[in-house]
């Protein structure tokens, strides 16, 4: 089945992410090309199972157009995590630093660890009504390019801000490492939870670690993710003076992270707002409707637009705008995953 | 004096509305007004929404917050006075910021170009020196690769050195205009969508005609045309209660006759493919099941190998099997039939996922009961003949969505204008150089802030270039 081989490749690019991490550590080049090795070899695996996954949609559609995989949660995740790492690969090939390979192997894990983990169903569905249109391969596909995009801007940007803060108290410091370290941990966390998974179909994240039943794990859990957060924010700087050694500056970053936003942005409006628009025209009668989904995609239109201008702003260069950039993409994440999980709406198809 | 005041008054005003700060107060202001309305329930009934605090808060306090709530309409947030003034600030921040700024760009076209003065030049982010052994023709040099690259060169005299300006797509600074232009053009389209336009539904009845629309507001709107229900059916996936295609078979009738569409005088509606007549537009939205004194059970009657004969009935009317004395009436049906543990027949849903009837067969007093179901042919055979069932016609009603909406040519364009403008603008960025060449001292100089790395590559470029053909 398409999602064994998709789950064979989200394993790569969890055991991506130590070896991006033993290169940046040892500094040697060969570890260095092992962890991008990895990351094809998991882009190549992907893209089999994608191929292998539209076959299947495609014996029960039997419709080119309206196979593409992307039709529910978990097809959703697995295209973010392609495009996620297929970006990467480019931006790595573009600007030839790897030190981000650390950070985007653990969006892409986590990311396909919550597939395991939302209790979403990985079986091939036959499509609804609303769903059998054209737009679905544009309105989707779109959404999802720019969305990894507006990640790569959101590692580069996190960077960047961390760099770029003056010391230890300021917000712009403590912001970044907090969310550096949840990002270790959330991994960490899903890592354990997979692998302590009982029952296929009643399986909840945190469910070994913040949410465990025994009290004391669970204690031991929060405490595990309030040292996660002291370890980075009080050894914040040790990462900085590796990024400098592989000669990665705030300039380097800054353009990383408006680069991510000026390609994101334009394919985030005409795939996810005037796509989605006229798509919502045809079907459903409205072309906006102030559904919880529309509405977030407009906030995060907002918060990346209000990026775009903060740049013409004087006294607001550098990491005061990366700020903007990294809680753009955690706007984008709810747009995305939270709307799914706490709103409801006509967006359903992606829900459980 | 005083009127020197007024004027400054004006120009500050004018500022303010002109102003990046407002239109990124805006931004987060509205954003954060539409998270609101998002988290609570919007445009329900009082109760709903007390119901909805006191999950979190006691019921005293659910009370008073939704009387603050009900103030400030938080509970209607889109289309409260307060977010629609939001949305004029921004569309008059839009306004405004084009009619202060973009004279000025336009007249920067128009006007020759001049030689720049050193402070200008040395106050740019971007700065490059080198000293070149071969200092011969270096005009022409630099001119020609920078040219060669898309370039246009002025080149002017100054005490400085010989000034080349360079320039490529400066042009594409009218971008951002034509975005702020494609955004006030939506919102006009919104406004005559709120304004002369209405959004409704009708439900009409497999087998029936409707003449009129409820409006979202409940308003009844009279049409001066009829739409027939001919047909109304639901496709479902192989052994699945999922629909695959729900579709509805319509007709336009005009004093009683049907209208002609594109040379057919039925119309297929489906999802996701609506069609407009009379200045409104159709839209397949869903379907219910409404059992009616018109419905009929369409069987056939499959008499040995090529005669079929239809047979239509109403429930628990006698009909005659042909060429025989039996006669046979439906006394159940059941639009989704299931067994369930215990070997006993219910009904799902009332969704036709699996239709079926139950037939009493009077042989000369002789009375004996069989379910038939539609999908499953084994059960067609009955000790009389194969009776297939068909469909049960005229129970299930087709819902469809009606809107008229004016605004919506105008959504399109200003969405066409939207994306072009932003790709302009944000992947064909003005790029500028300026050279100064003093002797065999050559420096560079960039007012670009964004993309500073991929411009400095460029620089490296050219440079290469310009040392290799020196040497």
């Amino acid at each position: 089945m398409s999602y064994q081989i998709i789950s064979i490749a989200g394993l790569i690019y969890i055991i991506a992410m130590p070896i991006y991490i033993i290169y940046l550590l040892t500094k040697k080049e060969k570890i260095g090309y092992l962890g991008t090795g990895a990351l094809c070899i998991g882009v190549l695996i992907h893209l089999f199972g994608f191929i292998q996954r539209f076959r299947e949609m495609y014996e029960i559609n039997h419709s080119f157009i309206r196979s593409i995989p992307i039709t529910n949660l978990y097809e959703s995740l697995v295209f973010f995590v392609l495009c996620l790492v297929l970006g990467y690969l480019i931006v790595e090939w573009k600007y030839g630093k790897k030190g981000f390979g650390v950070i985007v192997s653990l969006i892409a894990g986590i990311a396909i660890g919550l597939t395991e983990l939302l209790g979403v169903t990985k079986e091939v569905q036959p499509l609804v009504p609303a769903l059998k249109s054209n737009w679905l391969l544009a309105h989707v596909t779109l959404s999802f390019i720019a969305y990894a995009a507006f990640a790569i801007s959101f590692v580069a940007g996190l960077f960047h801000v961390l760099m770029t803060s003056e010391n230890r108290k300021s917000f712009k410091y403590i912001l970044s490492t907090t969310i550096l370290a949840f990002m270790f941990f959330l991994i960490l966390s899903v890592i354990i939870d997979m692998a302590t998974v009982e029952n296929q179909k009643s399986i909840k994240i945190f469910h070994f670690t913040l949410g465990n039943s025994s009290l004391f794990v669970a204690i031991l859990s929060w405490s595990a993710l309030l040292a996660f957060i002291f370890v980075f924010w009080r050894w914040g700087e040790v990462i900085v003076r590796i990024l400098k050694e592989f000669k990665i500056d705030a300039n380097l970053l800054e353009e990383i992270t408006y680069k991510g936003i000026a390609f994101g942005f334009p394919l985030f409006t005409i795939g996810g707002l005037v796509f989605g628009a006229i798509w919502a025209d045809q079907a459903w009668g409205r072309y906006w409707g102030w559904d919880p989904k529309e509405t977030w995609s407009l906030i995060t239109w907002f918060v990346y637009a209000f990026y775009l201008h903060a740049k013409f702003i004087r006294g607001w260069s550098g990491s005061k705008t990366s700020v903007i950039a990294v809680v753009g993409f955690l706007v984008t994440i709810f747009t995305y995953l939270g709307v799914n999980l706490f709103l409801s709406g006509l967006h359903s198809y992606g829900s459980m | 004096m005083a009127k020197w005041k007024l004027e400054n008054l004006n120009e500050k005003i004018w500022n303010f509305f002109a102003s990046v700060d407002l239109a990124v107060a805006l931004f987060i202001v509205i954003s954060l007004a539409a998270a609101i309305g998002t988290v609570i329930p919007q445009q329900l009934e009082p109760e709903a929404t007390i119901r909805f605090f006191s999950k979190f808060f006691s019921m005293d306090t659910s009370l008073k917050i939704h009387e603050i709530v009900s103030l400030l309409d938080l509970n209607n947030v889109y289309h409260s006075w307060w977010f629609t003034f939001l949305l004029f600030m921004f569309a008059l921040n839009l306004v405004v910021c084009s009619i202060d700024r973009l004279p000025n760009l336009l007249k920067s076209y128009r006007t020759l170009p001049q030689a720049l003065s050193m402070k200008v030049l040395e106050s740019m982010p971007l700065k490059k020196q080198l000293i070149l052994s071969d200092i011969s023709h270096l005009k022409e040099k630099l001119s020609e690769i920078l040219k060669r690259k898309g370039f246009s060169v002025n080149v002017f005299d100054t005490p400085e050195g010989i000034q080349l300006q360079a320039k490529k797509w400066s042009k594409t600074r009218l971008a951002v205009y034509l975005t702020h232009f494609s955004i006030i053009v939506i919102l006009t389209g919104a406004l005559l969508g709120t304004f002369f336009g209405f959004r409704g539904h009708m439900n009409i009845l497999e087998g029936t005609a409707l003449d009129f629309i409820i409006s979202d507001e409940g308003k009844t709107i009279p049409l001066d045309f009829q739409i027939l229900c001919e047909k109304f059916e639901v496709e479902y996936y192989e052994n699945s209660a999922v629909p695959k295609a729900f579709r509805s078979y319509l007709k336009i009738l005009q004093k009683d006759k049907p209208v002609m569409i594109n040379g057919k005088d039925t119309v297929i509606l489906e999802v996701n493919e609506p069609f407009s007549y009379g200045g409104l537009t159709f839209y397949q939205a869903s379907y219910g099941f409404q059992p009616t004194e018109h419905a009929e059970f369409r069987f056939t009657f499959l008499h040995e190998q090529d005669r079929k004969i239809p047979i239509r009935v109403k429930f628990e009317e006698k009909v005659r099997i042909p060429n025989s004395a039996v006669l046979f009436s439906v006394i159940d049906f059941s639009p989704a039939l299931g067994i369930d543990e215990e070997g006993r027949l219910f009904n799902m849903t009332t969704d036709m996922i699996n239709p079926a009837v139950l037939v009493e067969f009077d042989n000369q007093g002789k009375k004996t009961q069989q379910w038939i179901l539609k999908k499953i042919p084994q059960t067609w055979d009955t000790p009389y003949g194969k009776l297939r069932f068909d469909e049960l016609w005229g129970a299930q009603f087709t819902g469809l969505q009606v809107r008229k909406d004016p605004g919506v040519p105008f959504i399109y364009f200003g969405s066409i204008l939207l994306c072009v403008g932003l790709f302009v603008s944000l992947f064909l960025r003005p790029i500028n150089y300026f050279v100064i060449i003093d002797k065999n001292k050559v420096t560079f100089y960039s007012p670009t802030l964004k993309g500073k790395v991929t411009i400095e590559k460029q620089l490296e470029e050219i440079i290469k270039k310009l040392k290799g053909e020196g040497k």
